[in-house]
């Protein structure tokens, strides 16, 4: 909030300059964030959190800072010349929702003429942000920014009867505000209204027909306090965010009323010379009631963890304008009307603290009384996913976790897809209006942008959350880990393109290293992947871990790759909680011996099919079964294929002979011809 | 298509034996996948010669003859160490650019969450988890920021079905763990969070790490200790002062802004610190007793302190990051400076 300097100090006794102003109001909570000269003045941004209304005006911030410089707060002269007709008798106010208007005090002033103001008063407004309009309306501002009472001054003739009723709105009713908007009121809006018909929006905005213009001679000031609530209702439904608004919704002080009023009043009737009429007009159905509160010198001293003095509390709250008193270890208080935010000790010990200084508490460290701090086991989790990519040679990407509803539909489809999607009631955009459920749309806009910046080599991956609603009440949000490759992907030596096998042995790592369970690569399953170059990971129960495979021709025209891109994704959940601890195996101590076997067979037959074939029917001495090469071509004839696979033989106790390890081989290539279609 | 094989092995022995680069093993490996006497794939290739039509056997014999001698004298080569990118050899550039091997990179947001939460978990600290999309209780009411409160304006909140919504900051799984255990508490949450609120400065979906210590007798000046030892840590190699100005949050009373000297400028004044010395790190505050009520922890009994950050605002201070929004577009030439 806009303060201007000269004013705030002219509220504050003796001379403090204003660096030490700015430090002191710094250090008892409210920064100053800029300061911009401006004339003989500066205006300083200060933050006025939203818990603080009451500094939220000029005088209200001079006493922080005068018993932050340890000077005194000046007394302020309310003191109004009277002339003329009681003011009672020339308007009348009656309350009738006394739950939402605890005070209304009216005064009023004739002969208004409507003068601008001088340029010193337009000054400081405009160092404050508000324009100035005329003199009668930028007094009532100038009161507001140095007071925090919100004022409003009516148009005395153009209220039916001179009378003012507050009131809840009637349904249907409808007020043009100042603004030029015509506002449909609804029951709980509470409105100023006169005999007839809403004139005002309580504490929010004036009403157009009650403005006071050129033709205006009598003026019905109003000075009044509002409940928060139904101020903030009303405000948010209309989206009127004003001054007045502003300081009601966060709680004005009660008694400032007749005191604005005042002040307001002198200073409309020395820049228009109109005269004040005598007596306030002040209905009051529920008067403030103060509450007096206790605490011990001791329990605040604990709390901070520094010896405070009492007589330093007392001082400190008197200064604040709380009455205090203190008997021994205890503290008794009566915080001021404009304290609202003052409810429990805690609310005392702070503004104790606080002056205090946080400086002055010293620093030490809270004794350990719980065990050796551990990481939530999703943590250890999603990071063991992050270190075996990162050790892929994959970069991180983080994505948004909203996307396109229109690619989102899509993912029906996709073979880890969670549930049913979660659309946000209120996205930014229409094209990040849905949760995601898979990493990869995400993953594939960025590597379209790496691509568009002229990279070439597209290895990324990003682990994250996916969301579904699968019904009611009952949301899931499953950790992903998911993969893209494009272009020269992991730029290994020796390849140019990124191709499948590149892909799965990426996967494969990070099944490896992630602790997942052994799954089986079945070919196709989704729309969004090549038919021949698409696999779904299943596990020994069926369930799927993973999808991986070269993003199919539609998709990736739709994306605008113009080269292959491969793309992966596994549902973390699926991995070990816990990894299991390595275990040593004894090294061989006798050579192993090994030997190849060339299988030709239909291309029906997968490789896997076919190692799963040689494994089981292979003598169990054979400990490892690996690929050598694979043949296709027109010498073997169409869908044939030959495949050179190498076992290895290995005894523990004794080096094996060829001969045995032949006759092993002999049984194998009989038993694999009766099984299997083949010929060896 | 016999000719079209050849290429194919061609192209596949020529790309081995550059990414062997003269590794003798490697080499050797080579040689019987090629050449070897029983199963290299040129026994293969010499027996499909037999299965040719006459008319092709001629080209195909040709062109298997050049490719034999082609492997052979490249495996030679190799041996011997006269290939160009041959590790080994008299006359050897040793200037040469070496291979270069995959290397990944973990995102500087997740960098950071580490090195915070080592700092933590040596202070005794667990590192705990809660779901993104919230409700309305944790997200808001178990924090004293009732419907109408006006904290609520400076949150705005991505709403989905059910009433539930996408939680604005880490501190509901404060209120989740309080409810669940029994104090001595010490936690750190990261994680993601959302606001609705897209400009140079901020994200729709960013991250943040919060802390609660809750126990018996704690005071202002742990808080103090214990946030100082932990932004001496975190930016140990800047070495900076840490300042705590009061200010406001609904959950905690008191509550303290904590600034630390401007790395860029050393506490001198400059643009980034708008001239004042100081950079606005971190949230805190000693947990307001009605949160404490709010979840069943004996507020008479316990006292307690909170504290919370944004990753990212971290990540961009302690490396040069200079926009917000260039974190979350997967930008690897970004991510790349972080291997
Ligand atoms: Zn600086």
């Amino acid at each position: 909030m806009k303060f201007d300097l000269e004013w705030l100090r002219q509220h504050i006794d003796g001379d403090t300059d204003a660096d030490t102003l700015s430090e002191a109001l710094t250090h008892c909570g409210f920064l100053v964030e800029t300061r911009d000269p401006s004339g003989q003045s500066e205006i300083w941004d200060v933050e006025a959190t939203t818990n603080r209304p009451d500094v939220m005006c000029h005088r209200g911030l001079a006493r922080e800072a005068a018993l932050a410089v340890g000077a005194r707060l000046k007394a302020l002269d309310t003191t109004v010349e009277e002339t003329g007709e009681q003011a009672e008798n020339l308007a009348s106010v009656e309350i009738q929702d006394e739950d939402l208007c605890s005070r209304y005090v009216g005064r009023v002033l004739r002969g208004i003429r409507l003068v601008e103001s001088p340029v010193w008063l337009k000054e400081r407004l405009e160092r404050c942000g508000v324009r100035p309009i005329n003199a009668v309306v930028d007094a009532t501002n100038y009161v507001l920014l140095e007071t925090g009472q919100p004022l409003h001054a009516f148009d005395l003739d153009r209220l039916e009867d001179r009378t003012i009723v507050v009131r809840r709105a009637h349904k249907g009713e409808v007020l043009a505000t100042l603004d030029g908007e015509d506002r449909k009121l609804e029951c709980d809006d509470l409105v100023i209204a006169d005999r007839n018909r809403p004139v005002a929006l309580a504490g929010v905005m004036g009403g157009a027909d009650s403005e006071i213009g050129e033709e205006t001679t009598d003026v019905l000031l109003e000075s009044a306090h509002f409940e928060a609530l139904s101020v903030r209702r009303t405000s948010r439904r209309f989206g009127m965010h004003t001054e007045a608004s502003h300081r009601f919704e966060r709680g004005a002080d009660p008694l400032m009323a007749p005191v604005a009023a005042d002040l307001a009043a002198r200073l409309i009737s020395q820049l228009t010379g109109a005269t004040v009429s005598p007596g306030r007009i002040d209905v009051c159905p529920r008067p403030w009631q103060s509450k007096e509160m206790t605490f011990s010198v001791s329990g605040v001293s604990r709390f901070a963890g520094l010896e405070i003095a009492g007589d330093e509390i007392v001082r400190i709250l008197e200064a604040l304008e709380f009455r205090a008193g203190r008997d021994g270890d205890v503290i008794t208080c009566v915080p001021p009307s404009f304290r609202g935010d003052i409810e429990r000790v805690a609310d005392l010990y702070e503004e104790i603290i606080r002056h205090i200084g946080y400086d002055a508490v010293p620093a030490v460290l809270p004794i350990l009384r719980t065990p050796p701090g551990r990481r939530h086991p999703n943590w250890e989790l999603v990071d063991r996913g992050r270190r075996a990519a990162v050790a892929c040679g994959l970069t991180e990407a983080v994505t948004y976790a909203f996307i396109d509803p229109q690619v989102d539909q899509r993912l029906e489809s996709w073979p880890l897809c969670p549930g049913p999607s979660i659309p946000l009631a209120n996205p930014l955009a229409e094209t990040q209006g849905t949760m995601r459920r898979s990493l990869i749309p995400g993953l594939l806009a960025a590597a379209r942008e790496n691509l568009n910046q002229g990279e070439s080599d597209i290895a990324l991956f990003e682990e994250g959350r996916v969301f579904s609603n699968p019904e009611g009440d009952c949301f899931e949000e499953p950790e992903y880990l998911s993969v893209v490759l494009a272009g020269g992907g992991l730029a290994l030596p020796g390849r140019d393109a990124v191709d499948f096998l590149e892909l799965k042995g990426v996967v494969e790592a990070l099944l490896r290293d992630g602790a997942f369970p052994e799954v089986a690569w079945q070919r196709g399953g989704s729309p969004w992947l090549d038919e021949a170059e698409g696999a779904v990971l299943v596990d020994g129960d069926g369930g799927v871990v993973g999808v991986a495979g070269r993003l199919g021709d539609d998709e990736a025209g739709r994306w605008g790759f113009k080269q292959a891109v491969y793309v992966a994704e596994l549902r973390l959940q699926a991995a070990a909680v816990e990894p299991p601890l390595p275990r040593f195996e004894t090294l061989p101590r006798f050579p192993a011996v090994w030997v190849d076997i060339t299988v030709e067979h239909g291309a029906a037959l997968s490789y896997a099919g076919l190692e799963a074939a040689v494994r089981e029917l292979s003598d169990q001495l054979v400990t490892s079964v690996s690929l050598v090469g694979r043949f296709t071509g027109k010498a073997l004839g169409p869908d044939r294929v030959r495949t050179t696979l190498r076992l290895v033989y290995r005894h523990a106790e004794r080096s094996m002979t060829q001969e045995e390890v032949n006759a092993a081989q002999d049984v194998l290539r009989a038993a694999l011809v009766e099984r299997l279609d083949v010929t060896i | 298509m016999g000719a079209q094989r050849l290429d194919e092995v061609r192209a596949a022995f020529l790309a081995d034996i550059e990414s062997a680069g003269g590794d003798a093993a490697a080499v050797e490996n080579i040689r019987i996948r090629y050449a070897g006497r029983r199963s290299g794939l040129l026994l293969d290739l010499t027996a499909a010669l037999r299965e040719l039509p006459n008319e092709e056997k001629r080209d195909y014999g040709r062109a298997l003859n050049e490719l034999k001698k082609l492997v052979a004298d490249r495996l030679e080569a190799a041996k011997s160490g006269a290939h160009t990118r041959q590790a080994s050899g008299p006359g050897f550039d040793v200037t040469l650019p070496g291979l270069t091997l995959p290397k990944g990179a973990q995102h500087p947001v997740h960098l950071v969450r580490q090195r915070i939460e080592e700092i933590f978990l040596r202070m005794g600290y667990d590192v705990e988890d809660g779901p993104e999309i919230e409700d309305d209780r944790h997200n808001f009411e178990a924090l004293n920021i009732p419907p109408d409160h006006p904290a609520r304006d400076d949150q705005d909140t991505f709403y989905v079905s059910g009433g539930r919504l996408l939680r604005t900051h880490t501190s509901p799984v404060q209120a989740r763990v309080m409810e669940q255990r029994k104090p001595p508490i010490r936690i750190i949450v990261p994680g993601k969070v959302y606001r609705r609120d897209s400009d140079l400065r901020h994200s729709p979906m960013f991250h943040q790490i919060e802390g609660l210590l809750v126990d018996e007798g704690v005071t202002f000046g742990n808080l103090k200790a214990t946030l100082e030892t932990f932004l001496h840590a975190l930016f140990s190699e800047h070495g900076v002062d840490v300042r705590f100005r009061p200010s406001y949050f609904p959950f905690t009373e008191p509550s303290a802004e904590v600034d630390i000297t401007c790395i860029f400028c050393g506490g001198s004044g400059c643009g980034v610190c708008s001239r004042s010395g100081w950079i606005e790190i971190l949230g805190s505050g000693m947990v307001d007793p009605r949160v404490f009520e709010g979840v069943g922890v004996d507020a008479d009994r316990y006292t307690g302190f909170a504290f919370g950050l944004g990753l990212d605002r971290v990540a961009m201070l302690l490396y040069g990051i200079p926009d917000l929004r260039q974190l979350f577009v997967g930008d690897q030439r970004l991510t790349r400076q972080f291997a």
